[in-house]
């Protein structure tokens, strides 16, 4: 039992206020990559998955296209493709941060991700619906937004979440590119003189209070939102 | 400046090496994962509650930790307790017991989807209890199963990158490696991605088929 004793022995020189700070704000920075990467990741695979339809974009070497970007993205390992992003921005002799080049490998991977999620949300609603809806003449787009959509919200919401928090998890990867989040504190501390027990044990204690957190909050939009459709439809029962 | 790729292409058959090994990487942890993930989900399903929480304890821990720091946690941890693990050894079971606890999910819902009434069917008709499960259960949760099952090869296939981190020869690792000595970066890691997307292609093609062959799962490939 010397590793509880050494633990014990160990944690009050772990467990400073400045120690504590570096973490919160490694964790802050965790939350902010994978954020700001997944929002705009998301705008990103809305685009991608609504300029895939059939009823929007006519042109079919557009949606071969998007569905080759989709499709590659998604079978490049995270780590290689921010290598790729990295790299990219070092060619191009454009002078980006390391957090916007993380922000911009976690939202491309999520746009593709995303795109696939939200198509098949559009695949779960009857095709006779956009056909109902065009031979009424309502323009594709309008007939997306107020007759589609609301119906397809179940079906991408559940698996958005998850990819939300996969992506949290996969941030860890930055770690490699030096920027400072959750896992490269745990590495910094490590090399400061901490054991490596409790500086990874600490960092994947916050990894699972973060991504836990997410996934509640996903369960029960989920909850709200299967409980709202099954109350609207309930007027339409009798006919 | 403007991409060569000359130089990049004489390391292809290092790299497709590299490729064979993450591979074999992903198909040892898929094969122990699936292993520990039927015993999890028997535990699930059929256990009781003392049995039961220590396996949802270690189903939420994993699913909710990235695996690098899992890895990391085992390399660098371990020692502390005596216990030395080669860096292959590290990333095989920690993406073993990263994928064991995900394989647990899925296989029980596979559990879930058996149904009273199948297997009152099968007693009807005479069937042992071990005809009950090669020709009752086992294809229907196969079936039900199959879709999950190959999306989680081909993750755990992107997942064998984060060896590299470790040292462990595998694709990413000789491309980190080629970028040391030629410094053509985008070029070596745009074949990377490229040899990446090949391989996950091909094995959900594979798999596509096999599924087809084997166990008749009607599931599209893409």
């Amino acid at each position: 039992m010397g590793i509880i004793a050494g633990l014990i022995e160990e944690a009050p020189r772990f467990f400073t206020y400045w120690n504590m700070l570096f973490l919160a704000n490694a964790a802050l920075n965790t939350l902010l990559v994978s954020l700001i990467g997944c929002l705009s990741g998301y705008v990103l695979g809305f685009a991608i998955a609504t300029f895939r339809l059939p009823q929007i974009t006519p042109l079919a070497p557009v949606r071969g296209a998007l569905i080759l970007y989709v499709e590659a993205i998604r079978r490049i390992p995270f780590l290689v493709l921010l290598m790729c992003v990295f790299f990219s921005f070092q060619l191009s002799g454009v002078q980006a941060s390391l957090f916007m080049i993380a922000v911009t490998a976690v939202a491309l991977r999520m746009s593709a991700l995303s795109a696939e999620n939200i198509r098949s949300g559009y695949e779960a609603v009857h095709t006779r619906q956009w056909d109902a809806a065009l031979t009424m003449n309502i323009p594709p787009l309008t007939a997306l937004f107020r007759i589609i959509l609301p119906q397809s919200w179940r079906v991408i919401l559940p698996p958005s979440t998850i990819h939300t928090v996969s992506m949290i998890k996969e941030t860890s990867l930055v770690s490699q590119i030096g920027f400072l989040e959750l896992t490269f504190s745990a590495r910094m501390l490590n090399q400061r003189g901490f054991s490596a027990l409790i500086c990874y044990g600490s960092v994947l204690v916050l990894y699972f209070v973060i991504s836990y957190a997410f996934s509640a909050v996903g369960r029960y939009a989920e909850r709200k939102l299967v409980h709202q459709a099954r109350v609207r439809r309930v007027p339409a029962m009798p006919a | 400046m403007t991409l060569q790729y000359g130089q990049v292409l004489s390391y292809v058959p290092d790299f497709l090496a590299g490729a064979w090994l993450s591979l074999q990487i992903a198909s040892l942890a898929f094969v122990m994962g699936l292993i520990i993930g039927l015993a999890g989900a028997a535990v699930l399903t059929y256990g009781g509650i003392v049995a039961r929480a220590p396996v949802r304890a270690y189903v939420s821990f994993c699913t909710n930790t990235p695996q690098l720091v899992q890895i990391f946690f085992l390399f660098f941890a371990l020692p502390d307790m005596g216990i030395i693990l080669s860096p292959y050894a590290a990333v095989l079971i920690g993406m073993t017991l990263n994928a064991g606890a995900y394989l647990t999910e899925i296989q029980r819902a596979g559990f879930q989807s058996i149904q009273r009434a199948e297997i009152d069917a099968a007693e009807t008709l005479g069937f042992s209890r071990l005809q009950t499960v090669r020709y009752v259960v086992a294809p229907h949760i196969i079936r039900t199963l199959y879709p999950a099952l190959s999306n989680q090869y081909i993750i755990m296939m992107l997942g064998t990158s984060m060896a590299a981190i470790f040292g462990v020869e595998e694709l990413t690792a000789r491309a980190l490696n080629a970028n040391a000595t030629t410094f053509r970066s985008i070029e070596i890691f745009s074949l990377t991605a490229l040899i990446y997307i090949g391989l996950t292609i091909i094995a959900s093609a594979l798999l596509y088929v096999l599924g087809r062959a084997l166990f008749r799962v009607k599931a599209r490939a893409f």
